[in-house]
């Protein structure tokens, strides 16, 4: 019995066959709280999705996932997931334009170091440079091209700093790429391994780069450790940019979580006011012989019902809006906005489950001690009040 | 007639209220006040506006509780009853019929009446069998899924008698039930509610003002100055 009582009545509540005024005001609520948990879903999945793609860049073009600080042949067998490995020499250097100059991190990588992975990270100019010259070629990105004001095929001097010498080096501009992310490729610049080691002398750094399965670096970092190898993780070697990468989604995710719990609260005003609306029917109901926990229960369904299905509407858009943004972001990143220019506009979307999920509970858990809680109210509404409108 | 058909008898009842928010002296509405309703009876309440007759109504059927004096109802004290089962009592043992219909808005006449069968704890098909039976009875076979506001005054207080009725109660509790019909159709109200009362062998408290209405009534009680006497 009980059920199928309850079930009309959170039905007529919920505006089946009911007057328009509570559809309304039922779709209002519907539509108010899938807006707040879309933004909250799609601000989570935005910035989650930005971070990670910073961090997969300092990890791809930066230093790789793992750095084995081995200079001789390594012994990889038999490490699983091991995607690329790559012997790298690093320095840094001045770089000289007629009009301006910067301190570079100069990286010599082999010819096999852009592959499909690293590619997908960044776009490299479609001009390279025809010129037959023996001067050394090196990559710059745009941004730092922008700032010295060259173009493809222009000269600049390197000034090589060693420990017992300084010295300056002609270089032609072989080509310019774009990582997307000018934080980190504004004083990145890639040469040739040879060149770094002829340009040095062996006093560069030299080091292997790994890129391995992400649900597999800690195991390999420990099974190369194990070997005897001096393994250091991308994290470690960019700890303060990986840091605040880290602060930031806990703080973004601490304040979506914050909102969710608002939000949450403020579902109960929808209790109330229902409750507050419906005080001469559930007065009328008393009267009749239904318990007041029973008609708890009806408005407390009603409430979580409504609530369940803006969370989960509100999260479908919050997802879609999210994957679709691509376009958007990159139609951002070409009109190259100044106040943008230090944000990373490039990157693959991922979805935070764990994230949203942890959102949805609180959200879920807040509005339902909060509507209970405001339920309270259905306690003190005497059947005699229905009277009073006699 | 025997103490065990009297299925409702109030003893030496009084009531007051509160004179103003601040205190003062208290306005009694009722003293000492008895009066017994037996099995398959009517009794009626008349009196002036504001005597009380509504207030002993509600005491009688444990809505108000009474400064002192008992309240029995099927033998049972009404004040030593907890929420759950006067709750009870009121669903299954009590019918209500007031002025104004108190029709809920959100469900079809059908529905209204369906309702308290539900509470009682019939299923949905037993309650809508009894629920249609009753509207049929009452003239409105037409009028099921009409909701309050499709409904004229006189439909809606035929569809609340059918409500009161749904659960086969001990005694029917009408406070002026035809107070906001015009004369045709209180005298329908009237005369549907009577026939159904004596039917179904249900008792009737009746508050009323008209006299006529009050005279269908076995035993007429006049409430003057806070006691309750028989009419002649």
């Amino acid at each position: 019995m009980k059920h199928s009582l309850l079930r009309l009545m959170v039905l007529r509540k919920l505006g089946y066959r009911g007057s328009r005024a509570a559809k309304k005001r039922i779709l209002f609520n519907i539509l108010l709280i899938s807006l707040v948990v879309a933004s909250l879903v799609f601000a989570q999945i935005f910035v989650i999705s930005m971070s990670r793609g910073i961090a997969d860049k300092y990890a791809l073009l930066g230093n790789g996932h793992l750095q084995v600080h081995e200079t001789g042949e390594l012994d990889l067998e038999p490490i699983q997931g091991i995607l690329d490995t790559q012997l790298v020499a690093q320095s840094y250097a001045l770089i000289y334009s007629p009009q301006a100059n910067k301190m570079v991190r100069l990286k010599g990588v082999g010819s096999d170091y852009f592959n499909e992975m690293r590619l997908s990270q960044l776009t490299m100019g479609a001009q390279e440079t025809s010129e037959e010259t023996n001067l050394p070629q090196i990559l710059l990105s745009t941004t730092l091209a922008e700032e010295l004001e060259v173009e493809v095929n222009d000269r600049v001097a390197l000034m090589l700093v060693s420990q017992s010498s300084i010295r300056p080096q002609l270089c032609v501009i072989r080509n310019l790429y774009d990582s997307g992310y000018q934080e980190l490729d504004g004083n990145l610049v890639f040469c040739d391994y040879d060149l770094m080691h002829r340009l040095f002398g062996g006093k560069e750094e030299t080091y292997y780069e790994l890129l391995v399965e992400q649900s597999r670096m800690k195991i390999i970092k420990q099974e190369l450790a194990a070997k005897g190898y001096s393994v250091t993780s991308w994290d470690e070697e960019n700890y303060s940019v990986a840091t605040n990468l880290n602060t930031s989604r806990q703080a973004v995710l601490g304040v979506m979580v914050a909102v969710a719990i608002l939000c949450g609260y403020f579902i109960s005003e929808l209790s109330r006011e229902l409750v507050e609306d419906d005080k001469h029917k559930i007065a009328m109901l008393t009267l009749l012989g239904a318990r007041k926990v029973f008609i708890r229960k009806v408005y407390f369904t009603t409430v979580m019902l409504v609530t369940m299905i803006s969370v989960g509407a509100g999260t479908l858009a919050g997802m879609v809006l999210a994957n679709n943004l691509g376009p958007v972001l990159a139609y951002i990143a070409d009109q190259s906005i100044p106040s943008l220019a230090y944000y990373l506009l490039d990157f693959v979307i991922v979805i935070p489950v764990l994230d949203i999920l942890l959102i949805i509970v609180v959200l879920a858990l807040v509005s339902m001690v909060s509507v209970r809680w405001s339920l309270r109210m259905v306690k003190v509404i005497e059947p005699l009040a229905c009277t009073h409108f006699d | 007639m025997t103490k065990s058909a009297e299925v409702l008898s109030l003893k030496q009842v009084s009531k007051s209220f509160p004179a103003t928010l601040r205190g003062g002296q208290p306005i009694q509405i009722l003293q000492q006040v008895s009066l017994s309703l037996i099995a398959s009876t009517s009794i009626a309440i008349t009196g002036r506006s504001g005597s009380g007759k509504s207030t002993l109504l509600q005491i009688s059927a444990g809505l108000l509780g009474c400064d002192s004096g008992q309240v029995i109802f099927e033998n049972q004290q009404i004040s030593t009853l907890d929420d759950v089962k006067l709750s009870m009592l009121r669903c299954k043992r009590m019918g209500f019929i007031f002025q104004s219909s108190l029709l809920l808005d959100d469900f079809n006449a059908l529905e209204n009446v369906q309702i308290p069968a539900m509470i009682a704890g019939s299923s949905e098909k037993q309650a809508r069998k009894r629920a249609l039976e009753l509207l049929q009875t009452v003239g409105l076979a037409d009028r099921l899924y009409h909701t309050s506001d499709q409904l004229s005054g006189g439909e809606r207080q035929r569809v609340a008698i059918a409500r009161a009725l749904v659960n086969e109660p001990a005694v029917i509790f009408a406070d002026e039930p035809t107070g906001s019909l015009d004369e045709r159709n209180a005298q329908l109200v009237e005369d549907l509610l009577f026939n159904l009362v004596s039917e179904r062998k249900v008792s009737l408290m009746l508050i009323t003002h008209n006299n006529a209405f009050a005279s269908r009534c076995d035993i007429v009680y006049h409430l003057h100055d806070k006691k309750l006497e028989v009419d002649a």
